[in-house]
């Protein structure tokens, strides 16, 4: 026997009726509210007050967990200082990764400060920037994919691993420069997004190391690597020296003191890491 | 019931125009007589009365008697509410948001990657013609004997979020997931055509790759295009092209190999 005011069935459709008011002999299959456009029965689980009421309350459980999560990220990951380093554009890029590879004509790598503020990338081709890294480590992964693919090694799951263990690697050395620079007590405004942008500059020279070696075989592989790897190597020294040592050091003037050969050793080690990077992850897609 | 007027262009301005002082009227803002629906009243004979009682003002107290159907409203009243109510709800496929015309239009702005695209298109989140697009390509890739459609989706939905994630920081107006899902999904048409192709032809050969490099460049170029009419970025259209190629060359990539 159905039992009106306590059956859970009738309670949750039409949940507004009392249980008293126990007059329907049968369930209620109408539209019992607001969606007066739709006129088809079974709207009646929108139209209840109570599931509306449920729905406004979900809807603002959503808003205010999707505050809580942006609160949350701006914490951890400056969004509005990841910005800076993508407002970028296409000339910047052209001549950054023309600098990537050639370093060896351009004479100015300061960069250029606005009050106080560096210079968006799109205005100064010295700032750093992290789209051309994000590019190129995206780009790794898919020609270190298709490489693989072409001597028949290829699965998808070592696509994901070349990406994780390249990933691991870098955030590895980003996290050692870091360490180095606190124990040699740098005075210096570089920032660990500066960083991560400086060490995911050697992705460029990778890939171009890589297509080569796909085009044209393993002498190109090696000619091409070996061009990059030099470019690199004088690309982070003349930019880090900037940053890292002293103003006389940097302009060239022999400075005797302890403090001044440990800067000038931390950028030269710096430095020669990436090319030894470089050919640590490449030299395996090329058989 | 706003959106009859202007149809074409506020098309999806006009929502299921929620009626809302029945709403008020409800249990939960109402606390002296809210429970009072009559239901013993409906007129199953008639079609029509399905629709709501709550078109009634829920002031009225209930007079009847328990398991006496009482007419405690004018039938007339409501009946002539409910075939209005009929005759003036919107056609399914605007309810649903299917607006076939805008479906078109946005397919030719992808099939014409040298016309100027218009920056307001894209201002309605349209899933359902990236949806088609991404079956009939499944579908296509079936034709020629590969079952993928798990990668279809998966790299789909990858590449969505990572383009996402860069057009929220590359541009001054951020971008929703949606605008970027239907842009995406869009895009994908010219993609299909390479797959169809490769139903019938080998694409290993030098004609199967260079017609794959012209349509991987026809795919991001439009879909660059709409992303910087729609976000006002200046400059940056090759910046935006190259991870919308990555992307396609990745579907490129199934659909060759």
């Amino acid at each position: 026997m159905l039992d009106f005011p306590n059956d859970p069935n009738m309670r949750l459709r039409n949940s507004s009726v009392d249980g008293a008011d126990g007059s329907q002999l049968f369930e209620d299959t109408s539209g019992a509210g607001s969606a007066s456009q739709a006129g088809f029965p079974g709207q009646s689980l929108l139209s209840d007050p109570m599931s509306n009421l449920a729905m406004a309350y979900g809807s603002s459980l959503a808003t205010q967990g999707r505050e809580i999560v942006d609160k949350n990220l701006d914490r951890f990951i400056p969004i509005s200082k990841l910005k800076y380093y993508f407002a970028v554009d296409t000339v910047y890029v052209g001549k950054k990764l023309g600098l990537l590879v050639f370093p060896y004509m351009h004479e100015n790598w300061e960069v250029s400060y606005q009050q106080d503020t560096p210079v968006a990338p799109r205005f100064d081709v010295n700032a750093p920037d992290l789209y051309i890294p994000a590019m190129g480590f995206i780009t790794y992964v898919l020609v270190a994919g298709l490489a693989l693919g072409t001597q028949n090694r290829f699965s998808p799951e070592l696509l994901g691993v070349q990406a994780s263990s390249a990933l691991v690697w870098l955030i590895m050395e980003v996290l050692a420069v870091l360490l180095s620079l606190y124990l040699v007590t740098v005075n210096t405004d570089l920032t660990t997004i500066d960083l991560l942008a400086f060490s995911g500059y050697k992705y460029v020279g990778m890939i171009v190391g890589v297509v080569a070696g796909l085009l044209f075989g393993r002498p190109a592989y090696y000619l091409s690597l070996l061009w990059c790897c030099a470019a690199i190597f004088v690309f982070m020294i003349r930019t880090l020296r900037l940053k890292l040592l002293s103003e006389a050091a940097a302009e060239g003037r022999l400075v005797r003191g302890a403090r001044n050969q440990l800067r000038m050793y931390l950028t030269m080690t710096i430095a020669a890491a990436q090319p030894i990077f470089m050919y640590w992850f490449t030299y395996h897609l090329i058989r | 019931m706003s959106g009859f007027d202007n149809f074409n262009t506020d098309f999806y301005q006009s929502s299921y125009s929620v009626d809302d002082q029945n709403q008020g009227g409800y249990g939960y803002s109402n606390t002296e007589n809210p429970y009072n629906k009559p239901y013993g009243q409906y007129d199953y004979s008639q079609p029509m009365a399905y629709a709501s009682p709550g078109m009634m003002p829920p002031q009225q107290p209930y007079t009847g008697q328990i398991f006496q159907p009482t007419q405690t409203y004018t039938p007339s009243q409501s009946q002539s509410m409910y075939s209005s109510s009929f005759d003036d709800e919107p056609p399914l496929l605007e309810e649903l948001g299917i607006n076939f015309d805008h479906i078109w239009q946005k397919t030719l702005t992808v099939l014409h990657p040298m016309k100027v695209a218009d920056g307001s298109i894209m201002n309605e989140t349209d899933l359902a013609g990236p949806m088609v697009f991404c079956l009939a390509f499944g579908a296509t890739l079936l034709l020629s004997g590969k079952i993928q459609f798990g990668y279809v989706y998966g790299i789909s939905a990858i590449g969505c979020l990572g383009m996402y994630c860069l057009l929220n920081l590359m541009s001054m107006t951020g971008v929703s997931f949606g605008c970027v899902a239907s842009v995406l999904g869009y895009c994908l048409l010219p993609m299909i055509l390479l797959s169809s192709f490769g139903v019938l032809f080998s694409l290993q050969g030098m004609m199967g790759v260079i017609l794959t490099a012209a349509i991987i460049g026809w795919c991001s170029f439009s879909a660059s295009k709409i992303f910087i009419s729609a976000l006002a970025m200046d400059g940056q259209q090759l910046l935006v092209a190259y991870p919308c190629a990555l992307l396609y060359g990745v579907f490129a990539l199934i659909s060759v190999f």
